[in-house]
């Protein structure tokens, strides 16, 4: 079968067309060169069948694009949310502990450690005056000093806890953004769906969706499971369901595991009565009740009352009320007895002591405190490098957009050449054939 | 990708000059438990020291108050036994007649009020001698009973160390009656320059003179002892201001921040931070686009 006359134009018309779309494929890169999450696409161009001819060779028919590609490595999407889920968790983590140190004011002249000092020292001025009424009056106001310092530093720190599950709640609960990103994942998963059953490429609401699982993995660890069919079904901290299945979402979600990782997991850590600050107000507490217990010791036997009273279970500590200026003694005998007075300042730095507890609570929120902050900057700096991976594979270079724009922009000059030469030969041909003598 | 490199590596210099500016602006190298935990807990230990060798100063200047009142009166009560014994001695001439002896024997009684009037010094409104009944005085007017208790007086002067610091007046003049103590004696040799009789005599120049001369040895020893303690009040309280030296330093050295080295790494941060900034706006901006028509 002979070839058609007009075949190279049909062949340059493809050329043309191709040409247009890569470059306009080219441009909305450039336009999307600062969008977050972009992947920068391509445009798959590939020579269409070729013409068999009669003697068995065949012809080429030109190009055409048979898909925008998108670049994009899942693999490093993968190791960038485990990552990510380490910089959530870390700081979240980081922060609330900042919290609670910022409240002990330590080292310094505020903190509980100046007030036990102060104590001590209006215990041995009293040994000095046993009798003298202004030194009375000056230990029970640094008593009660004290004992509000302690109460405040335990409210202190439970308030971060409530402020951690107050934030977890918002985060968990109806309208918060679990369940907005939840939603999101579940209408595109039906759009993406719907868009590839007909063959096309929906390579923006892949980016989109992508950025929704950057986002939930540094809330809890999130695991993807793609069904072939488009729609990936999304689990995140370790679940037994899946949060979004196709189209679908489980609200209110499944339940999570124990220690679900990311904002979520170090948010339940901080607020849980068994969790880090947990443990904190517990330190605080024996600090508490071994001053309680120690001054109580030496002060009862002299003075037939206690000093102070420890309520374990509003955890509060406070000067008995029939301790006052008035009835506060230094020692069990006559009024230049000060034995109970001397003992008392003696327990100033005792082993043991609330001193010696009370700097060994301080100690350990500050390497906890140290810790998070280190581990969170590890996370991060692996979580940094990992992203700058994925930008050199998928982020727009401006610089190779450029050079595309240019070669695109020849490829259609020349095909426009092409087809215009074509059109010269068949003016030739058509016109200037067969006109002898006019 | 470049820029975002710019971006985080910009804040990182920026919080390391914020760190550096809060060290300079307190003076301190650690301004939070988490700078150095050990450190901290070191600190708040030495702070703790410091204050407890404060307050030992203190009670070891309180407690050479008290030495030093004792001291005073003590020495008044010598003066007061000296002039004693001479009156024995002219009391128990044979030579002085009964008139003589009643003068003398008035004088002694005087001594003897003079005497408790000393052991009823007070020093900041407490008695000194009347051992830890501080309210009371050791002698009420008209009565040679001992009112005090025996308690000591305890300062302490160093971690678990305690120094009794007073002497009883129950041990120097004695409670009356017949203990053979100062007042005792004294009232004793007054009655017998009274008396008149022989044995009265006997006794002016014999056992009297020897009980006088006991009672003395003990107020001379109590007097040692007071000198004693107060030497090492002194003693105790040069090496405690010395370890307060010694401790601040410590303290210092753990919390205080070496000033010097924290200004040349502000300078060299403000540096880096300049350059950081100037290298950025450079990398930015130039692209291919400056180079296509």
């Amino acid at each position: 079968m002979p070839i058609s006359t007009f075949m190279g134009l049909h062949t340059s018309l493809r050329g043309l067309l191709a040409e247009q779309r890569a470059l306009d494929v080219t441009s909305h890169n450039v336009a999307n060169a600062n969008t977050a999450g972009y992947s920068r696409q391509e445009a798959q161009l590939q020579a269409t069948d070729a013409l068999a001819l009669p003697t068995g060779d065949r012809l080429g028919t030109g190009v055409d694009v048979v898909a925008y590609k998108r670049i994009r490595d899942s693999f490093l999407d993968l190791q960038y949310r485990a990552q990510n889920m380490q910089v959530g968790a870390g700081t979240t983590r980081a922060d609330g502990l900042d919290q609670a140190e910022l409240r002990l004011s330590e080292p310094g002249d505020n903190g509980l450690a100046a007030r036990l000092n102060s104590f001590w020292g209006k215990w041995a001025d009293l040994a000095n005056a046993p009798d003298s009424g202004a030194a009375k009056q000056a230990l029970i106001s640094d008593a009660k000093t004290l004992v509000s310092s302690v109460n405040a530093l335990d409210q202190g720190l439970q308030t971060v806890s409530t402020q951690a599950g107050d934030e977890l709640t918002s985060i968990t609960a109806t309208g918060g953004q679990l369940q907005q990103i939840g939603k999101e994942l579940a209408g595109l998963n039906g759009a993406i769906r719907d868009t590839q059953r007909v063959g096309g490429d929906p390579n923006d609401l892949l980016d989109r969706r992508d950025v929704l699982l950057d986002q939930l993995s540094s809330l809890a660890q999130v695991s993807v499971a793609d069904d072939g069919a488009g729609s990936i079904n999304v689990t995140i901290g370790g679940a037994g369901a899946p949060l979004v299945s196709g189209s679908a979402l489980t609200w209110p979600p499944p339940a999570m595991s124990a220690s679900p990782g990311g904002k979520i997991g170090a948010l339940m850590d901080l607020s849980s009565p068994t969790g880090t600050i947990a443990s904190f107000r517990a330190d605080l507490a024996n600090v508490a009740q071994t001053l309680t217990t120690q001054v109580n010791a030496i002060y009862n036997p002299a003075a037939g009352t206690d000093f102070f009273a420890y309520d374990p279970l509003t955890a509060t500590m406070s000067l008995n009320p029939a301790v006052t200026a008035a009835s506060v003694v230094a020692g069990s005998g006559a009024a230049g007895d000060n034995s109970a007075a001397l003992a008392l300042s003696e327990l100033r730095g005792a082993t043991g002591g609330a001193d010696d507890l009370y700097s060994r609570f301080v100690t350990r929120i500050g390497t906890e405190v140290a810790d998070a902050r280190r581990t969170t900057q590890n996370a991060s700096a692996l979580s940094e490098s990992i992203s700058d991976r994925r930008q050199s594979t998928a982020g727009v270079s401006l610089d190779e957009e450029m050079t595309n724009l240019i070669r695109f922009q020849r490829g259609y000059q020349a095909a426009a050449r092409a087809m215009s030469t074509t059109d010269t030969m068949l003016d030739t041909l058509i016109n200037r054939t067969g006109r002898v003598g006019l | 990708m470049i820029s975002r490199g710019i971006i985080t590596d910009l804040n990182d210099v920026a919080t390391r000059v914020a760190q550096t500016q809060r060290k300079l602006s307190t003076g301190k190298e650690l301004t939070r438990p988490s700078d150095d935990p050990f450190a901290v807990g070191k600190a708040l230990g030495l702070r703790s020291d410091v204050e407890g060798l404060v307050q030992y100063q203190r009670n070891i200047s309180d407690a050479e108050a008290w030495t030093s009142a004792s001291d005073t009166a003590l020495g008044s009560l010598t003066d007061i036994v000296q002039r004693g014994r001479e009156l024995l001695v002219r009391g128990a001439n044979s030579t002085s007649g009964a008139a003589d002896r009643g003068m003398i024997a008035d004088e002694i009684d005087q001594l003897i009020e003079a005497a408790k009037q000393e052991a009823n010094t007070t020093q900041g409104g407490r008695s000194v001698f009347a051992g830890t009944a501080t309210n009371a005085r050791p002698y009420a007017a008209g009565s040679d009973t001992y009112a005090g208790d025996g308690g000591d007086i305890l300062r302490s002067i160093g971690p678990g160390v305690t120094v009794a610091v007073n002497v009883r007046a129950s041990d120097v003049l004695g409670s009356g009656g017949t203990d053979g103590k100062m007042l005792n004696v004294l009232r004793d040799i007054s009655a017998h320059l009274r008396g008149g009789t022989a044995a009265d005599q006997a006794a002016l120049s014999g056992s009297d003179v020897v009980a006088i001369d006991r009672s003395f040895d003990t107020l001379l020893g109590a007097r040692a002892q007071v000198g004693a303690v107060a030497n090492r009040l002194s003693a105790a309280g040069d090496r405690l201001a010395e370890l307060e030296e010694s401790s601040r330093a410590l303290l210092s050295n753990t919390e205080d921040a070496d000033m010097s080295k924290t200004l040349i790494d502000y300078s060299m941060q403000q540096s880096v931070y300049q350059s950081a900034l100037k290298a950025g706006a450079g990398i930015v901006q130039s692209s291919l686009l400056d180079f296509l028509r």
